[in-house]
């Protein structure tokens, strides 16, 4: 997961998407951009997840999918599961927490053993595993 | 029961620790106020009138006595505050009608040291709150019920494993609730959830979901639409999921009010149909969440019976009850309830008695109900969607030494069912978000019906009181609602009649009528007292109440309403 300063600007060439956007029916724009943007207008507005696992599992996207606008330290393990693979923080977000959130620094928190569900990552639900 | 894996356990204390982290960052001024409140929501704290509130996920409404005695023990130790009234020093739960244990005084400081000590015993309060899957409900009666025509508890469990923590669905519009069914009767009102899951066989025998979208209580009560008569059991997170993705993309957001389900699937009708259908389909070619055959297995294996058929008693039971005491017959006839398994009965422990708000139990008390299951019931217990308790597990030979010991811990009051068995939200005096108290009104209404004679002659009937509009307390559904609102700073309450859950005694699902304008609080139990006797007076042999309120419609019962009015009596005239 790439960690973007809130001053870097977008590239050029990104496609921006508003969160209500159908990203099937841009199919064809999807597929000529290097990085796609998704928009957090607030970080409690969850239609971007949406769209990144629609990215990736139904048009098989492979660039970037990078997260803007409101976007918490406390999203980044949620962004990750979804396909999301650069985001920029909010300015007044702390990086050192943003690391320990993802398990690069260490930390208080210890890792969760996985994940009930499967996700567009490629993890399988915690059911197709064999049992430990 | 379930039995976590080691995996389960791991995962519900890394949780803990990931709240940890949250709370104490908030409490460092590093995680702002507006940022930590989605947080902790999803771990069940909400900031209530005194202190947060800790809801306490009990999945589909299943219970260990070594859960209950643990949530004994945090409502002793942590569920205090030194100040106020005797109801304001805490040291209680309230349990509520999705099957969940709420407290009320936990200082915020010591909400990490509570969640460590849930996860301890396997539980957590992951979304119990907030904009996302809720706590899977489901029929009390799960796994017991002679009327069961599959055991729903797997396919609850297998459902709250899939939702738990999901990634894409943490912030949908607005909060989602699922409800599952596997018997004839509807005992989870199924058609007023989010998602009505109605397990049922095929010709083939073979099991599957008949799916209902799209209910909901609140501002606009809303009966869920039926969307497939049969969703293949392997299939049904898949379904599920394409439903929830539609909703969190194109469900409203510009309002509170309207960001439900329930409006989306009205306002698109048939598109939204044929969207999930599409989405379904698409889903269906790659997905890893179709349910493979062993999952379930390991799972199902965790549900079979703890108890062993015992030689069926039932007529020494039956037949020795017309020269018991009478508390005692009625106590069978009420609060004892047939049973799968034969030799044994399901038994309600009443939490609706005087002196104590609906749904309320005390430390001492959930120690109390904890002894009688591991005494009478093979140490479990389930929450019922009418705030009582249940033991799953009684040999019938055990029933009359069940009931003297539950009549000295208070749970034996002979009323499920009746009149005072009543589901009422905690209210006004705890909740912040209610319009108007909940508490006081239960209580005079208990205080005003206290003669069993007259409850076992009004007969079954469900009054369902509710502080403000979240209909929290179902007043939608009940034969009689009681709904708190707000005027000028004071409260008031507005009567419905005759709204059902869908069982078969309230008939289809649907929400109670208006009978005029909104009551003063001091007229309630007079109102109550009128409707109450207008159906004495005009029901016809063998009427229920909700027989009668539905064949003469609101006119009579209004205008015996009208007719006790003081304060309000010249708004209404």
């Amino acid at each position: 997961m790439q960690l973007i300063s809130a001053q870097d600007t977008t590239p050029a060439d990104a496609l921006l998407l508003a969160n209500s956007d159908d990203v099937l029916a841009l199919a064809a724009e999807v597929k000529r951009a290097p990085v796609v943007v998704l928009n957090f207008p607030k970080w409690t507005d969850g239609r971007a997840y949406s769209q990144a696992v629609l990215l990736r599992g139904r048009l098989r996207y492979t660039g970037e999918i990078r997260a803007a606008g409101d976007v918490l330290v406390d999203m980044l393990p949620l962004l990750r599961r979804c396909g999301f693979d650069a985001v920029q923080l909010r300015a007044d977000q702390s990086l050192e927490t943003a690391e320990r959130t993802l398990g690069i620094l260490p930390g208080p928190i210890p890792a969760f053993p996985g994940h009930y569900q499967g996700d567009i990552t490629g993890a399988r639900p915690v059911f197709a595993h064999p049992l430990a | 029961m379930y039995r976590y894996t080691e995996f389960d356990r791991q995962f519900v204390k890394a949780r803990a620790a990931q709240f940890r982290d949250q709370l104490v960052r908030n409490l460092a001024g590093e995680l702002a106020e507006d940022d930590f409140r989605p947080l902790r929501l999803q771990n069940g704290w909400y900031v209530q009138r005194h202190a947060p509130m800790l809801r306490v996920a009990v999945p589909y409404g299943e219970l260990s006595s070594r859960q209950l005695r643990q949530l004994a023990k945090i409502a002793r130790e942590h569920d205090l505050q030194d100040a106020g009234t005797a109801q304001e020093r805490g040291g209680f739960g309230h349990f509520t009608t999705r099957q969940n244990l709420q407290f009320n005084w936990i200082p915020l400081p010591q909400a990490a040291d509570v969640m460590d000590l849930l996860a301890d015993v396997e539980m957590h309060g992951i979304q119990t709150s907030g904009n996302c899957i809720r706590n899977i409900t489901t029929d009390a009666l799960a796994g017991i019920a002679p009327d069961e025509e599959v055991d729903p508890r797997p396919y609850c469990e297998i459902l709250r494993q899939w939702s738990t923590l999901h990634p894409e669905f943490a912030f949908l519009p607005r909060k989602f609730k699922i409800a599952v069914s596997g018997a004839r009767e509807d005992r989870a009102a199924i058609a007023w959830h989010d998602i009505g899951l109605q397990l049922r066989k095929n010709a083939a025998g073979e099991v599957g979901f008949r799916v209902l979208v799209g209910g909901g209580m609140g501002r606009t009560p809303v009966i869920a639409s039926l969307f497939s008569e049969f969703v293949p059991w392997q299939q049904i997170l898949v379904y599920i999921e394409a439903v929830v993705r539609v909703y969190n993309l194109h469900g409203r957001r510009d309002n509170l009010y309207k960001a439900r389900i329930k409006i989306l699937v009205k306002a698109e009708g048939q598109k939204f149909v044929d969207d999930v259908n599409r989405e379904f389909d698409a889903l269906l070619q790659h997905s890893p969440h179709v349910i493979p055959q062993a999952e379930f297995d390991r799972v199902a294996a965790c549900f079979t019976s703890p108890a062993a058929p015992l030689p069926a008693s039932a007529p020494a039971v039956d037949a020795d009850a017309p020269r018991a005491p009478l508390a005692f017959q009625r106590w069978l006839e009420r609060n004892v309830h047939a049973h799968k398994l034969p030799g044994y009965r399901a038994v309600t422990l009443s939490l609706k008695r005087a002196g104590l708000p609906p749904g309320d139990v005390t430390a001492d008390q959930m120690d109390g109900a904890a002894e009688l299951a591991e005494q009478f019931s093979q140490g479990e217990l389930r929450v019922t969607h009418d705030q009582n308790l249940l033991l799953p597990w009684v040999p019938e030979s055990q029933l009359r030494a069940l009931w003297v010991a539950a009549r000295e811990d208070g749970f034996a009051t002979p009323n499920v069912g009746l009149l005072t068995d009543m589901i009422a939200c905690p209210g006004g005096d705890l909740c912040a978000l209610a319009n108007a108290r909940s508490i006081p009104i239960a209580a005079a209404i208990n205080e005003r019906f206290d003669d069993l004679d007259t409850l076992y002659d009004i007969g079954d009937i469900d009054l369902h009181i509710s502080g403000c509009i979240n209909s929290c307390g179902h007043h939608h559904s009940g034969h009689i609602g009681i709904l708190g609102v707000d005027k000028d700073g004071s409260e008031w309450y507005q009567v419905t009649l005759a709204g059902s859950d869908g069982s078969t005694i309230s008939g289809a699902a649907t929400p109670g009528k208006v009978i005029g304008p909104s009551f003063a609080a001091d007229e309630v139990p007079d109102v109550i007292e009128a409707v109450i006797d207008t159906f004495r007076r005009e029901r016809q042999a063998g009427e229920r109440f909700i027989d009668t309120a539905r064949r003469l419609g609101t006119p009579p019962f209004r205008a015996a309403a009208d007719a006790v009015r003081r304060a309000t009596a010249t708004v209404a005239a």
